[in-house]
């Protein structure tokens, strides 16, 4: 290739000198290496960058929300756009709407605690049903079952949030949340899975729509680590007369354990960033932190979504939205840094650990 | 395996990348359509004017779309319901050349961008549907009890206070569960106002906006547009606010349709007779157009009424789509504010004195 391309003319450069020479440049540094180098120095800084350049857009966004609201963000329970059909009002020397404020804790909270429903409900059913597919079931069925995970994977989240609104939440509310709220004993610590079990948006529910989004991510993933464990010392195992279970327990998730905490990270990721069904099934609650397991909630990503429209007219709302989004990235770089860490503790294989497949 | 997965999700990630693409594509294409030569040899003759925005508004909006597509064959409308925020938020960011409210402009829309025309169209009004067991007359409903149904403080229908406008009304123990709108939306604004009017102590004005914080109501469900609020009301128990267009609808479904109550105490339902007995006890429409038709004084008016506006851009992007928006506005304002089109949906026409307003305001529109 290389000693045959002087022959032919770059077909973009037929005529001009320019062209022709910029031709020559270019495959000279192709031919030494220069080129490709920089192209890979080019595609490690660009996401560097590109991560700086969201951080620091919504910091300054931010920074009028953030002195408007100060402390107040974390500790108040109640976000409002005030109206805007009132006179505005002026104070700390802004101008804003009467009755807005920005009091972040239930989204926070919410946005917390719909991933840990999440991960509660997920985690053993994922590693489960891995365990499952890897080691009892016969290989064609295996096959079959994991094709499903991974369609399940694939699903859209609006349409899950949609099943979420009109099948999956009434059926909650009537059919299983008054099974736990009357069941529970009425002990001091449990009053929060009591009481009223509402009408199928809330907590609960959006904890559970995303443990079915979850799912998928943990189990696919586990299931490819599960399989890579040798079958020598599982043999080994049984031969030393452990059950399945105990080979399992012993030898087969030790092996694999900190590869399932990337995995759980990886779905982790995903639930506490979800938008869109979260935001179909949640009852968008703005003034409150919920009182029970079924109340109406809601969270970062959900408040965002559903009221844009309301923030993009108002010049503090959507300061008040980019303190919010700044918000959800430190949450889940936290958790990022927070699941690194516990990977490099459990040893192991290191496996990369971050968001998204 | 993890490959295959990655292949799918990238795969899954790609569909909407290029559906946005195309729904960007073809947005961009129908509001410039001098970007594209083949419309822009159509553009002479061709035209296109784009629509968002009220759930309320929209059946209406469809009759005059297709009405007017008839007649004009050269002109395509698009129409999308939206809720009256996205309208508002989408004319303002000269994303459509019309966007449609139950909601004037606020003093923020207005101070944030001047240029903006609130232009009425009709008059509608807001019902309050519910779902009661066993409840076959309207119930006698007045703007404190509803706040305080709104905000929780009562839950059950047979409530003393509910009880108490009802009288030889047998209501039963049956749960309470409030639906509100989740997306920005000017039925939330026209509801909110009225509680307002009814009993400011129980619902304090900075709670009276297109997107309200609800209180945290246990059984309170979010819902989305018009339909929403229509198809949520089916759990039983349910009270919602709903667009008057969507009436015949909700009593085909079987709901009630609450008689509310006026500033002088009356109980009415949501009829022509009530609604123009309503409209007649306010003076027309300021040059603005923006007026609130709330809690009326007269004994016969139904409380929720208003004007449908059209938000338009004062200065079109171009000469053309200037003329297309003038010429469909002023159909509409003729031909359009008629029985013909607003008796199916109960609309009623604009007063004549407003009508006058609504006209000097369209002839302001022009092209940049």
């Amino acid at each position: 290739m290389a000693a045959s391309a002087p022959t032919v003319q770059p077909d973009g450069g037929a005529g001009s000198p320019l062209l022709r020479r910029l031709g020559a440049w270019l495959r000279a540094r192709l031919r030494n290496g220069d080129l490709i180098r920089w192209l890979g120095r080019g595609g490690a800084v660009v996401p560097v960058l590109m991560l700086g350049f969201v951080l620091v857009t919504l910091i300054i966004e931010a920074i009028p929300a953030i002195r408007f609201s100060g402390w107040h963000f974390f500790s108040g329970t109640t976000w409002n756009f005030g109206s805007q059909y009132g006179t505005p009002v002026h104070s700390d020397g802004l101008t804003h709407n009467a009755g807005e404020q920005f009091g972040a804790l239930p989204e926070i909270l919410g946005t917390l605690a719909t991933s840990a429903i999440a991960l509660v409900i997920a985690v053993p059913v994922s590693v489960g049903a891995a365990l499952v597919i890897v080691e009892r079931l016969p290989r064609r069925l295996a096959s079959v079952v994991g094709m499903f995970l991974e369609l399940l994977a694939g699903i859209p989240s609006v349409i899950i949030g949609l099943w979420g609104a009109l099948t999956f939440g009434p059926f909650i509310a009537h059919d299983i949340a008054p099974l736990i709220a009357d069941n529970v004993p009425n002990w001091p610590g449990l009053g929060f899975l009591r009481g009223d079990t509402g009408s199928g948006q809330g907590l609960l529910t959006s904890g559970l729509v995303l443990a079915v989004m979850v799912i998928p991510i943990i189990s696919a993933t586990s299931r490819d680590l599960i399989r890579g464990v040798p079958l020598l010392p599982r043999e080994g195992a049984v031969a030393l007369g452990m059950s399945e279970f105990e080979c399992a327990r012993r030898v087969t998730l030790p092996w694999v354990g900190s590869g399932i905490v990337g995995a759980v990270v990886l779905g982790l990721g995903r639930a506490l960033g979800e938008t869109i069904a979260v935001a179909m099934v949640c009852g968008v609650a703005l003034g409150t932190l919920p009182t029970n397991l079924y109340a109406a909630m809601s969270t970062i990503a959900a408040n965002i979504v559903q009221n844009l429209n309301t923030a993009i007219t108002d010049p503090l709302d959507i300061r008040a939205f980019a303190e919010l989004g700044l918000m959800l990235m430190v949450i889940t770089l936290t958790v990022n840094v927070i699941a690194r860490l516990l990977v490099r503790r459990v040893a192991g294989t290191a496996l990369p650990v971050g968001r998204g497949l | 395996m993890s490959q295959r997965i990655r292949l799918a999700c990238t795969a899954a990630a790609l569909v909407p990348l290029t559906l946005l693409a195309a729904a960007c594509g073809s947005s961009s294409g129908s509001t410039t359509p001098s970007s594209s030569p083949s419309a822009s040899a159509a553009s002479a003759t061709g035209k296109s004017i784009t629509e968002t925005g009220s759930t309320l508004l929209f059946p209406l909006f469809g009759a005059w779309q297709a009405a007017y597509s008839t007649a004009n064959p050269n002109v395509t409308i698009t129409s999308g319901a939206t809720g009256s925020g996205t309208g508002i938020t989408d004319a303002s960011q000269g994303l459509v050349n019309i966007g449609a409210s139950d909601a004037y402009l606020s003093s923020a829309d207005l101070s944030q961008y001047p240029g903006l025309l609130n232009i009425p169209l009709a008059v509608a009004a807001v019902d309050v549907n519910y779902n009661v067991t066993g409840v076959k007359k309207p119930l006698n409903l007045n703007g404190a009890v509803l706040a305080q149904i709104y905000t929780g403080k009562i839950t059950t229908w047979n409530n003393a206070a509910i009880a108490k406008l009802n009288p030889g009304v047998t209501l039963p123990a049956e749960k309470i569960v409030t639906l509100h709108r989740a997306d920005s939306s000017g039925s939330t604004f026209l509801f909110t106002s009225y509680l307002n009017a009814q009993d400011p102590s129980a619902w304090p004005s900075a709670d009276v906006d297109t997107t309200v914080t609800w209180p945290s109501v246990p059984g309170s469900l979010a819902e989305t547009g018009s339909g929403g609020m229509l198809a949520g009301c089916a759990v039983k128990g349910c009270i919602a606010y709903i667009g008057i267009s969507y009436l015949s609808k909700a009593t085909a479904a079987g709901l009630g349709t609450a008689s509310l109550a006026n500033k002088a105490g009356k109980f009415t339902q949501p009829t022509t007779a009530a609604i123009n007995a309503a409209l007649a006890s306010f003076p027309a429409a300021p040059a603005t157009g923006a007026e609130a038709l709330i809690n009326t004084s007269a004994a016969a008016g139904y409380p929720i009424i208003n004007y449908e506006y059209a938000i338009v851009k004062k200065s079109q992007p171009s000469a053309a789509e200037a003329s297309a928006v003038k010429a469909f506005l002023g159909w509409v304002l003729s031909t359009g504010d008629t029985a013909t089109y607003l008796s199916a949906v109960g609309f009623e026409p604009l007063p004549s004195a407003t009508l006058g307003v609504a006209k000097t305001l369209v002839s302001s529109i022009s092209g940049m």
